[in-house]
């Protein structure tokens, strides 16, 4: 039988969010899910080599952002980058940077990016792998 | 199975996933499963309340048969068999 497939339009650079989308990706992985995540604009921030584990920027409930960060790692929850390596190991899952996203943050090559990232594409690959998935996720 | 039967069932598998939060425990059972063969039992043990629910679901898609549920002291002991 065929793996169901999720394309992921990842565009947040923020680690709440992000944390969500390995949780999702950790989901995906268990039911043995091919994944396409296409990174764009703010994600590319995110996965830019110097900013992936120094980012701690998040998108909501800004106010309590401490609390939020001081909950993860009481709860010993993985740091996105290694939630989205598990998923990586254990299923196929292809992470696409958008070549526009990367250029708005100085990011022209691959090596710019941290290593989960597969290649540089462009939206057309997105328009394609998102007609093709069972699961569509914006984050 | 009902929990006297659980409780004398005897897995060949055990994954503590105590420590973790989803989807932990439903990711060391997914690596766990490829260590037993089929026909065998695994248990996952986890505090994890998600995991009582997201461990059936898995079986049925996965093609396993999801035997039950025993609660302990602060964990969920559930039983499968491939």
């Amino acid at each position: 039988m065929e793996n169901k497939k999720l394309c992921l339009a990842l565009y947040t650079g923020s680690v709440d969010k992000l944390t969500a989308a390995g949780v999702i990706l950790g989901g995906a992985a268990a039911e043995d899910m091919d994944v396409e995540i296409y990174v764009l604009l703010q994600a590319a921030f995110a996965f830019k080599k110097e900013n992936a584990l120094t980012n701690d920027r998040v998108a909501e409930i800004t106010d309590k952002k401490d609390e939020f960060l001081a909950s993860l790692k009481r709860l010993e929850a993985p740091h996105w980058t290694e939630a989205f390596k598990t998923a990586k190991e254990m299923t196929n899952v292809k992470i696409h940077i958008c070549g526009f996203a990367g250029k708005v943050w100085n990011g022209f090559k691959l090596d710019d990016f941290i290593d989960l990232a597969d290649d540089i594409c462009g939206i057309g690959e997105y328009m394609t792998s998102a007609e093709e998935a069972d699961i569509n996720l914006f984050i | 199975m009902n929990s006297e039967e659980l409780a004398q069932l005897k897995a060949e598998k055990s994954v503590d996933a105590r420590g973790t939060s989803c989807p932990g425990p439903l990711l060391a059972a997914k690596k766990a499963i490829g260590q037993i063969e089929k026909g065998q039992v695994m248990e996952v043990l986890s505090a994890d309340e998600g995991t009582r629910r997201d461990i059936p679901k898995w079986c049925t898609k996965k093609g396993y048969e999801y035997l039950g549920t025993l609660e302990e002291a602060g964990f969920y002991k559930i039983f499968l068999r491939k």
